[in-house]
């Protein structure tokens, strides 16, 4: 099971090294030494990393240095397409720079890292003893040696005429590592940065109409607000996100094909003078590839993202009604049992009226109830996989140790009783919170799921 | 090295049991021009056509310009005939519904990249700059067999073969034909061999062969 869930990210990191081998076509064997010791170290140093640091830090620190890869391919991207569209652009530091052993190494050894750091994030739970370290560290040596010679041997077989420009390397690179990355929820960058976007137009309009005082406006009519709505809604989001995603590839895509064309005017016969710009334009079209693979790959990612090969547990809400006293009692152990560690959702009507909310155990041990919908999002709910719950309107990640504390995408938490007969929870109080933050959220046309 | 720019030895074309062309030795220096004559099915449209890469051969050797056309693949053989070779037909074999400044950019084309003021310079030169922008079927034979000259000497061949140029001519189209290859011959100093049925056309040239049933039966060298 294992095996087969390591192999999409083998399979990038096969990917990274090949168009590696092929973007320093001069330091093959800098390419094979650094990105095997780059892999290893990325898996063991991952794999380190998440059982020393407690709760989600590990996934916070390797999220982060993906983030920093897609921002690094950004610069790249807008530094490419400067060059290409500004006049008495210098970059010939920059191609020097490229070529350099150091350049290669540091290059491989940081793609290597990630890699090897992703595919740690699969691996199953097991003790940081030394002999696992090692045997880790043997096993992932042993696998990347095997994939970097094979990466090689298909290198050397593509024809020479095959050229990757640098940034259209570095967006493949940035593409597979977010594709290994995405299929990975605590890893993927896609929804959080959707997510991001979504609540940064929320933001900005608000603080706009506070400040600008537009609602008394005399010029803003009433049916501009339905336009203001839709800055509102998750789709700006999901666009915001798709434009961020794809810019940077895009960029290199035109920065390829806007490539200058060797100078030709001194040569005097015209056929020769018409052969060289024409090799010139296949080698530029055949460059294009690579930066074309990249978006296709970062499409894939995208979609990996929105819709996650990940089965989260939402069980059915259980139908629950509140005692004479007003109160809900929930047995810890009856059909279901309260302890162990599931996410159970349970649903009360009362009076045309009806709340959605959850009860969990924490990995502290620390039992918490929580309605089924946060202060900010659509009341879409909540469901459970790989140490964390995730908002289903905003797919933002909540790991399990921030269940139960309010604000932000976190579930809104209810006061609750633990007794020996189970959780008490007053009917009244949860009516009300699931009244009050529904409305807020939804204006009160949509009660979500 | 040497100067020759073909140089063939018991070349031959069979088709089935019909030989076409017999075990031929034929050596011409770079910069000549060569006339072919024969009667019809003496094997000089065949000659022509493994010379210019257009068809195989069925045994012997056949270099041009160094290649060794035999030893290429169907690939260096369309490559050979794009970049070293210039072709003119009798039938002129013009797009109809192209200009003649198109015509001529077709050829580049499928050479490299177009250049449109290459192309007027290459009509200019054959003396059609001002029929440019003219279809083939608003030209004469004469100015046709022009914009083919200009065709086939766009993309700078070494060598330069016409299968009966002339033929469909009359006398006075015909020898503005032959001085304008002369001309273009002095400037770029390709390899022409030509077939033709006619003496006064072989004349044009600096020696010629006369094939008969698939046999170089004689060969004649022009007096300058």
């Amino acid at each position: 099971m294992i095996a087969v869930k390591l192999i999409p990210h083998l399979l990038s990191w096969f990917g990274i090294v090949l168009i590696l081998l092929r973007g320093f076509p001069k330091r093959r064997s800098v390419v094979i030494a650094t990105s095997i010791a780059g892999f290893v170290i990325g898996v063991v140093g991952a794999f380190l990393l998440l059982r020393v640091l407690t709760g989600s830090v590990g996934f916070v620190i390797i999220t982060s240095v993906l983030g920093m890869c897609f921002l690094f391919l950004w610069g790249v991207s807008v530094a490419a397409i400067y060059s290409r569209a500004g006049r008495g652009v210098t970059t010939g530091w920059g191609v020097r720079l490229v070529s350099t052993p150091l350049c290669a190494g540091s290059v491989t050894a940081i793609s290597g890292i990630v890699a090897g750091a992703v595919c740690s994030c699969t691996l199953p739970a097991m003790d940081s003893t030394l002999m696992n370290l090692a045997m880790l560290g043997s096993i992932s040596g042993a696998l990347a040696y095997v994939l970097a010679y094979a990466a090689l041997a298909v290198e050397k077989r593509i024809s020479h005429s095959f050229t990757v420009s640098p940034s259209g390397m570095i967006s493949a690179v940035v593409a597979l590592q977010l594709f290994s990355s995405s299929s990975i929820i605590r890893l993927d960058l896609f929804s959080p940065l959707s997510m991001k976007v979504m609540k940064f137009a929320h933001d900005f309009v608000h603080q706009f109409m506070e400040s600008m005082l537009i609602p008394d406006h005399v010029f803003v009519w009433s049916y501009l607000w339905r336009y203001i709505g839709l800055l509102f809604g998750k789709e700006i989001g999901f666009w915001g996100g798709m434009f961020i995603w794809f810019t940077p590839v895009l960029l290199v895509m035109c920065a390829v094909q806007y490539e200058r064309l060797p100078s030709v005017a001194h040569i005097r016969q015209g056929a020769e003078r018409r052969k060289l710009l024409a090799a010139a334009i296949r080698q530029r079209r055949l460059r294009l590839v690579v930066p074309f693979i990249a978006l296709l790959i970062f499409t894939a990612a995208a979609y990996q993202s929105c819709y996650p090969n990940v089965e989260y547990w939402d069980p059915k809400p259980i139908v629950v009604t509140a005692t004479s006293s007003g109160e809900i009692i929930i047995p810890m152990k009856s059909d279901i049992d309260l302890e162990d560690g599931k996410l159970h959702k349970f649903l009360f009507k009362q009076g045309g009226k009806e709340a959605r909310f959850f009860v969990l155990l924490g990995p502290a041990a620390k039992l918490t109830v929580d309605l089924d919908a946060c202060a900010i999002c659509k009341p879409d709910g909540y469901g459970q996989a790989d140490g964390t719950v995730i908002c289903y309107y905003c797919k933002t990640l909540i790991p399990l140790e921030t269940v139960g504390k309010p604000g932000g995408c976190n579930p809104v938490p209810i006061t609750f009783t633990e007794k020996k007969d189970g959780v008490h929870i007053d009917a009244l109080t949860l009516i009300n919170e699931w009244t009050n933050t529904v409305q807020s959220t939804t204006k009160g046309k949509e009660g979500g799921k | 090295m040497s100067d020759n720019i073909i140089e063939t030895s018991g070349l031959t074309r069979s088709y089935g049991d019909i030989c076409a062309l017999k075990p031929l030795d034929l050596h011409v220096p770079e910069g000549e021009w060569l006339s072919v004559m024969g009667h019809s099915g003496s094997g000089k449209s065949t000659l022509m056509n493994l010379v210019g890469g257009l068809d195989r051969p069925s045994a012997g050797s056949l270099r041009v310009g160094g290649a060794d056309l035999l030893a290429l693949s169907e690939d260096g053989l369309a490559r050979f005939r794009r970049e070293s070779v210039g072709i003119i037909f009798q039938q002129h074999h013009m797009v109809p519904y192209l200009t003649a400044v198109e015509n001529v950019m077709m050829a580049q084309y499928f050479h490299s990249v177009p250049d449109e003021a290459e192309a007027r310079t290459a009509l200019e030169r054959v003396g059609l700059g001002h029929r440019l922008k003219n279809r083939p079927g608003e030209l004469s034979g004469g100015e046709q067999q022009r914009v083919c000259i200009a065709r086939a000497i766009i993309n700078s061949p070494k060598l330069l073969l016409g299968d009966e140029p002339t033929g469909n001519l009359d006398h006075k189209s015909t020898v503005m034909v032959m001085e304008l290859l002369k001309e273009l011959r002095a400037e770029e100093r390709f390899t022409i061999i030509m077939v033709t049925h006619n003496q006064e056309v072989a004349a044009w040239g600096d020696r010629t062969i006369y094939l008969d049933d698939g046999v170089l039966v004689r060969e004649e060298r022009m007096s300058s």
